[in-house]
C-alpha cells in the first residue's frame, strides 16, 4: 500500500510541476519580443489562416503597429487583448474566451477528461469488485497508462520544446537577457558585438539583438554580416522602428538610395518612439537619402520620401527646406516657386534653421534675381554658432559670404 | 438501453447540437466586421490633405459618412464617382457630410487623386492607422454611417454607391423615427 501511495505522491508531483511550469510561461524578454508574441495570438482578420505576425497585408502591418505603440506605452497583454478583441470581435483572438460558445472550447476537454477519469474509476471499482485474485484487464491498464502518458506527454512537448537554450523548465531569463542588452547599449561596437550575440544564442530571434548587432558590426566596419544581421530583423520584425533607420542608414551609405527610402516610408508608418525621430533629425538621414535620390535623377522619389517624413511630422523645418531646395535646383520657374514656398514655411517653423536660411539666400540671390531680398537670412545665418561646413562653403562657392 | 448505448447516444446527440450550432452562425469574417454597429462612433481626428485639422466630434448634428479607401485600390476608385454624386445631391443642405481617411497611402497620392477624380470633402491622411484599427477597418473601401449623436448607425464593407447610400439613409432614419 505504502509503495502504490508512494508512485502516486511521486505520478503527483510531476504533472503538478509540469503544469505549474506550463502556467508560469516564459515571458518575452524585450519589448519587440512582446509584440512578435502578441502578432502571434492573434488573426489577420483578413487573410486565411494567419496570424498578425505573419502576416505583411497593410491591416495587418498596421494592427502590429498599433500593438507596437500599445507595447510601448506600457499596456499590459491582457489590456491588448482587450483592446483588439473590443475592435475586431473575439474571433481576432486566437486565445478563445471562456465565455458563450467559444467557452465550450475549455469546457469540453475538461468534461471529456472528467469522463474519462470517472469511466476508468468506475472500471476499477467493478473490477475491484469482480475480481478472483486475477490480474486486471489488459485494456483497462493500457487505457489508464496511456491517459496518463499522453496528458504528461503534452505538456512535457509544451514546456521544453519552446525552452531557450540556456534556459531551466521553469526559468525566466528576462534579468540576464535584458542585463546584456543595457550593457550592450553603453558598450564599444566590438564589445557590444559579443554581447548582442550572447543574447542571441538565447533567443536566435530576437529583432533587438538583431538590429543592434547590425548595426554595432556596421559600424565595425563589418559590412556583409550587418547587412545579414539588418536583413534577418526586418525579417524578424518588419514593424521594429530601430532597424529600419539602421538599414536605412547602411543602404544609404552603400548608396541603395532607393532601398533606404524605402525603409523610411515603412518606418513613418509604424509610429516610432520619439527618440528615432531626434536620430533621424540628428543625422539628416531623410535629408541626405533625398539628396542622394536627386542626385540620382529621381526628383519624384526625392520628394516622396521628405513628403513621408512631412506626413508624420508636417512642420518639420529642415524636410521643408531640403523640399525647397531640391525644387529650386530644378531651376524651372512654376517648381522654383514652389521651392520658394517650402522655404518660407522652413524659415517661418524655424527662423534660426541653418539649411533654410542658407538655401532661401542663395534662391533669392542667384535663381530668381532678388540678391537684396537675400540680406536677412544671409545676416541669420551669419549669427548661427558652427554652421554646417558644407552650407558654408555653398555660401562662399556663390560669393554670398566672404571665406 | 444499454449505458454504453446511452453514453453515445448523449454523445451522438451533443456533437450534432455542435454542428447545427457553428454551421448557422455567422462567418468569422462577417463578425470581425460588424460589431461596431451600434455602438459609439471611435475617434476621427487627424490632419486633412489640405492641411488643416479635422475632427469627427466638431460634427455632431448632422449625419456624417466615415469613409476608408486607399487610392491603390480597384473597388475604392470604383465607388468614387458614387461618393462625389453622393456628396454633391447632400450638398446644399448639407445634412451629410462626408470625410475620407487614406489608408496606408501617401498624401501626395491622395491629393492627385482627388484633384484628377474630385471631391471635395475633407481626406485624412494622418494618424489613419489608428484611425483605421481604433474602427476596426479589415479592408478597405468600407464606409460607415455616423448619426448625429455620434453614434454607428450602419456599416457597408465594400465600394458603395450613391442609390446604395440614400436607401441606407432612409432605413437608418425610418428606424430612428
Amino acid at each position: 500500500m505504502s509503495r502504490r501511495l508512494t508512485w502516486l505522491v511521486v505520478l503527483a508531483v510531476v504533472v503538478g510541476s509540469l503544469v505549474a511550469a506550463e502556467q508560469a510561461g516564459r515571458p518575452p524578454l524585450t519589448n519587440a519580443d512582446r509584440v512578435h508574441a502578441l502578432a502571434g495570438d492573434f488573426a489577420c482578420p483578413v487573410c486565411s489562416g494567419q496570424s498578425l505576425g505573419e502576416s505583411d497585408v497593410p491591416i495587418a502591418r498596421t494592427i502590429r503597429s498599433s500593438i507596437r505603440t500599445m507595447v510601448d506605452d506600457g499596456r499590459t497583454d491582457d489590456e491588448i487583448r482587450s483592446v483588439l478583441v473590443a475592435r475586431f470581435g473575439e474571433d481576432i483572438d486566437y486565445t478563445p474566451g471562456g465565455e458563450g460558445l467559444t467557452g465550450l472550447v475549455w469546457v469540453l476537454p475538461v468534461l471529456a477528461g472528467g469522463a474519462a477519469a470517472v469511466g476508468l474509476g468506475l472500471a476499477l471499482v467493478r473490477w475491484r469488485e469482480g475480481r478472483s485474485g486475477g490480474q486486471p484487464p489488459r485494456p483497462l491498464v493500457v487505457g489508464g497508462v496511456l491517459l496518463v502518458v499522453v496528458a504528461a506527454g503534452l505538456l512535457v512537448a509544451r514546456t521544453a520544446g519552446q525552452r531557450p537554450t540556456g534556459g531551466s523548465l521553469s526559468g525566466d531569463i528576462r534579468s540576464s537577457t535584458r542585463t546584456l542588452l543595457v550593457e550592450a547599449g553603453v558598450a564599444d561596437p566590438e564589445e557590444a558585438i559579443v554581447l548582442y550575440s550572447q543574447v542571441l544564442e538565447v533567443q536566435p530571434s530576437n529583432a533587438e539583438a538583431l538590429a543592434y548587432r547590425g548595426w554595432a558590426r556596421w559600424r565595425n566596419g563589418e559590412g556583409l554580416s550587418a547587412r545579414s544581421d539588418l536583413d534577418e530583423a526586418v525579417a524578424v520584425d518588419p514593424a521594429y522602428p530601430d532597424v529600419r533607420v539602421f538599414r536605412a542608414s547602411q543602404r544609404h551609405s552603400d548608396e541603395d538610395h532607393i532601398g533606404a527610402a524605402a525603409d523610411l516610408v515603412v518606418l513613418d508608418g509604424l509610429a516610432a518612439p520619439p527618440i528615432v525621430g531626434d536620430l533621424l533629425a540628428a543625422s539628416r538621414l531623410r535629408e541626405r537619402i533625398a539628396v542622394g535620390l536627386a542626385s540620382d535623377g529621381d526628383l519624384l522619389a526625392a520628394l516622396e520620401v521628405l513628403d513621408s517624413g512631412l506626413s508624420a511630422d508636417p512642420e518639420n523645418g529642415s524636410l521643408l527646406a531640403e523640399r525647397g531646395w531640391l525644387l529650386v535646383l530644378t531651376r524651372t520657374p512654376e517648381l522654383v516657386q514652389r521651392g520658394l514656398d517650402n522655404l518660407d514655411e522652413a524659415v517661418v517653423v524655424e527662423p534660426g534653421d541653418p539649411h533654410a536660411r542658407a538655401y532661401r539666400a542663395v534662391a533669392l540671390a542667384t535663381v530668381v534675381g532678388r540678391p537684396g531680398d537675400a540680406t536677412v537670412d544671409l545676416e541669420v545665418f551669419a549669427a548661427v554658432d558652427n554652421p554646417p561646413v558644407d552650407l558654408v562653403d555653398l555660401l562662399v562657392g556663390m560669393g554670398l559670404l566672404e571665406g | 438501453m444499454s449505458p454504453v448505448r446511452s453514453a453515445a447516444l448523449a454523445v451522438g446527440l451533443v456533437l450534432a447540437l455542435l454542428v447545427a450550432v457553428f454551421a448557422t452562425r455567422d462567418s468569422s469574417r462577417d463578425r470581425m466586421t460588424t460589431h461596431l454597429v451600434g455602438g459609439v462612433a471611435p475617434a476621427v481626428v487627424g490632419m486633412a490633405v489640405d492641411g488643416s485639422i479635422w475632427d469627427l466630434d466638431d460634427q455632431r448634428g448632422r449625419w456624417v459618412l466615415v469613409n476608408f479607401f486607399s487610392t491603390t485600390c480597384v473597388p475604392c476608385i470604383e465607388e468614387h464617382p458614387e461618393l462625389v454624386a453622393f456628396a454633391e445631391a447632400h450638398a446644399s443642405a448639407d445634412d451629410v457630410r462626408l470625410v475620407s481617411v487614406a489608408f496606408d497611402d501617401r498624401p501626395a497620392a491622395v491629393a492627385a487623386f482627388f484633384a484628377e477624380n474630385g471631391g471635395g470633402w475633407p481626406v485624412l491622411v494622418t494618424d489613419t492607422g489608428r484611425i483605421a484599427v481604433d474602427w476596426g477597418v479589415v479592408a478597405v473601401p468600407e464606409s460607415y454611417l455616423v448619426t448625429p449623436s455620434g453614434l454607428v448607425a450602419a456599416k457597408v464593407a465594400g465600394g458603395v454607391d450613391r442609390t446604395g447610400l440614400e436607401d441606407l439613409l432612409d432605413q437608418v432614419l425610418a428606424g430612428a423615427s
